[in-house]
């Protein structure tokens, strides 16, 4: 039973030159203790959905279709029927959020307690020792010492530890879904590493259920269970993390796999993706990618492909080349597709 | 190596501050033949971009020499300051704040023409469109009267690149310039970095956090790593990300993510002492590596500040146990 599940939802901006349609008809499923990883580049409409997922989209934005179905066996809902008050409590409470480690994820001039303790009086946890209580706890799940932490103001801690204290508070409420947003992009090599391996290790003790947003795909291999690529506002495929990177089926998926340089084992060719995502406003007619595609055929015109089983029942690609992309991949397992097309 | 086109000759760079004195680079030399491919690799604070803007002759040294064909920049005058000013360029990070927002791209590459090539109207024209062809904006008559926000990130740091060519550098530091722009066109951006080493032999070096960029880049060349203003290891690339010598550069090696997940999850990690880096403002004695690193040899590592030494392979390492066991720090830790 998934603990959300997202049908059709499509999500437009008003702009003066007409509506940008960010999110279009994008559908998946989020299971129990499962992580989803959405990768994509800018303005592929990943953060978008991530924030529309909650309604925490800018005013701009419209919901224009769509339903985002909560469920925890306990309680099951549409988020996007909830009034304002339902959908606060929903917040933080039911599906907690990680962005950046910016400073501007805090308020600046209240120690990092009086941070907890604002989170937690906003939902209606009154007794101060019970929270101080609960906040230590979470403090020493994340590895940092409440004597030092409690105390300080946001600007007195490092990158990463701002980010391990974010995400100690998305954990204060005890939430069943933990939507992080780029959550190591600004950090150094090895503060990332600690993180990761801190969700890593959260996940498996606390079974939250994670949607994780990155442009960075080595951190999707290393903590996604299941992967969506997003293009132009729609999931162009949907696939568990091995299917992604050692059988990608649409041709985005393998630009994106070949366009990343890598530390350890071979070169490989590594290319960038020619052109550049199109007009959100004015889409070009037929499949979005078209124009980048090195596998598009003039049929690939004629309507934007929906999504299409591939290989195996839990693998969807949205195009109708894909088989003409496995073939150009080979049988190979496990080989990275920089390799086999090199 | 023939003479380099130019050298940092054990520069340091202090800077004061409220809570005393901290030096952000200390007695780094380096030294970069003609179209040389190069990148200074580190995480935040460890003295890359200070040594990039020394490189560039931006920044003075508190001590020690910047030579450009053997010669003390700042001793030049005159003339021969303004040759070196056009020899070495600087690309910046941010392709948004480095070009100016009211100015149309031939707006912005007509002066440094006019001016260092006195090549005007026509002249100019013809160069601003053979220039524009090389960074890959085709066709230049559709970028010439753009203005910088009508372009991608991708193509204002292709104009960026564009603007330092105006004056036909010798030597370009780019500092994190790919780092702002889409993962997918990244690899295009460095390609046309490298190309600008390979086929015009102007010296390129690329500052850069990420071990994989840099890996990419200098292909053929070199990388230094730095920690805490100190370069670690300076060495061929290949052999530097496949068995590094120095145990920082061991453990940078060993954390990063990779973008396979088979790989990524099976990697064999580095197990570092301490995970905090301590503050320039407060350095620890001897190797400023010591607290964190797994090789330390109490009464050695914490008493004797190691320099750069030789290993086989044509590798420098600034570890007194890599030196003295003659071994990487990789082969030690058992991570090769």
């Amino acid at each position: 039973m998934p603990v959300l599940s997202v049908r059709d939802l499509s999500i437009e901006y008003r702009t003066r030159r007409g509506p940008v349609q960010a999110v279009r008809d994008v559908t998946f499923d989020l299971e129990q203790a499962e992580t989803i990883a959405i990768i994509g580049e800018s303005g592929s409409g990943k953060t978008t959905l991530a924030v529309g997922l909650i309604r925490l989209s800018p005013r701009s934005a419209r919901v224009t279709k769509g339903e985002i179905r909560y469920d925890d066996g306990k309680r099951a809902f549409d988020v996007l029927s909830l009034d304002a008050e339902r959908l606060r409590r929903f917040r933080w409470a039911d599906c907690a959020m990680v962005f950046q480690a910016a400073l501007s994820a805090f308020n600046p001039v209240i120690n990092i307690w009086e941070q907890f303790l604002d989170t937690a009086r906003a939902h209606g946890m009154g007794d101060k020792h019970k929270v101080h209580d609960r906040t230590r706890e979470l403090l020493d799940l994340v590895h940092l010492d409440p004597k030092r932490v409690l105390t300080a103001y946001p600007h007195e801690l490092s990158g990463g530890m701002r980010q391990r204290v974010l995400i100690a508070m998305a954990l204060l409420l005890d939430p069943r879904i933990v939507i992080l947003d780029e959550p190591t992009t600004a950090l150094d090599i090895l503060t990332q590493r600690a993180i990761i391996d801190l969700l890593r290790e959260l996940r498996g003790r606390l079974g939250f259920s994670t949607i994780f947003i990155s442009h960075d795909l080595s951190i999707a291999a290393e903590l996604a269970d299941r992967m969506l690529t997003m293009y132009a506002g729609r999931v162009v495929e949907r696939a568990s993390v091995d299917d992604l990177f050692y059988r990608p089926r649409h041709p985005y998926s393998v630009g994106l796999m070949r366009a990343v340089p890598r530390v350890s084992g071979a070169v490989g060719s590594v290319v960038s993706i020619p052109g550049s995502p199109p007009d959100l406003i004015r889409l070009p007619r037929g499949c979005s990618y078209y124009p980048r595609c090195p596998f598009h055929i003039d049929q690939c015109l004629a309507e934007d492909p929906p999504l299409l089983r591939v290989d195996t029942p839990n693998h969807e690609a949205a195009c109708i080349r894909w088989e003409a992309v496995a073939a150009a991949l080979g049988s190979d397992a496990e080989a990275p597709v920089a390799e086999k097309l090199a | 190596m023939s003479a380099p086109l130019i050298e940092l000759d054990r520069v340091s760079r202090t800077y004061t501050t409220p809570a005393g004195t901290i030096t952000a680079v200390d007695d780094v030399s380096l030294q970069l033949g003609e179209s040389e491919t190069i990148c200074i690799v580190g995480e935040s604070g460890c003295g890359k971009t200070t040594t990039g803007r020394m490189l560039a002759g931006l920044l003075r040294p508190s001590s020690g020499r910047l030579l450009f064909e053997g010669a003390d920049v700042w001793e030049k005058k005159g003339n021969d300051l303004a040759r070196f000013r056009r020899a070495v360029q600087l690309v910046h990070q941010d392709p948004y704040a480095s070009l100016n927002p009211t100015r149309t791209i031939a707006q912005t590459l007509a002066p440094p023409l006019a001016k260092h090539k006195k090549a005007h109207g026509r002249a100019a024209r013809a160069a601003m469109t053979s220039l524009l062809e090389r960074v890959g904006l085709t066709p230049p008559a559709d970028f010439l009267l753009k203005y910088p926000h009508q372009l991608s990130g991708g193509q204002r740091q292709r104009v960026s690149i564009a603007r330092a060519l105006t004056v036909d550098p010798r030597v370009i530091v780019a500092d994190e310039a790919v780092s702002m722009v889409d993962v997918s066109i990244r690899i295009s951006l460095l390609d046309l970095l490298h190309n600008l080493a390979t086929e015009f032999h102007v010296t390129t070096v690329l500052i850069t956090h990420d071990l994989a960029v840099a890996r990419y880049f200098a292909r053929e060349g070199r990388i230094a790593v730095m920690y805490l203003g100190k370069v670690v290891e300076l060495a061929a690339t290949e052999p530097l990300v496949s068995d590094p010598a120095h145990p920082y550069s061991t453990a940078l090696i060993a954390a990063i993510p990779e973008a396979d997940p088979t790989i990524t999850r099976t990697k064999k990690r580095v197990a570092l002492r301490g995970a905090e880096v301590p503050s320039l403002l407060n350095l620890p004695p001897g190797c400023v590596f010591h607290p964190r690193c797994p090789l330390s040899e109490p009464g050695l590592c914490d008493v004797v500040v190691p320099t750069l030494g030789d290993l086989p392979g044509g590798r420098s390492v600034a570890c007194h146990v890599a030196l003295r066991e003659r071994q990487p720090a990789a082969e030690l830790l058992g991570v090769r």
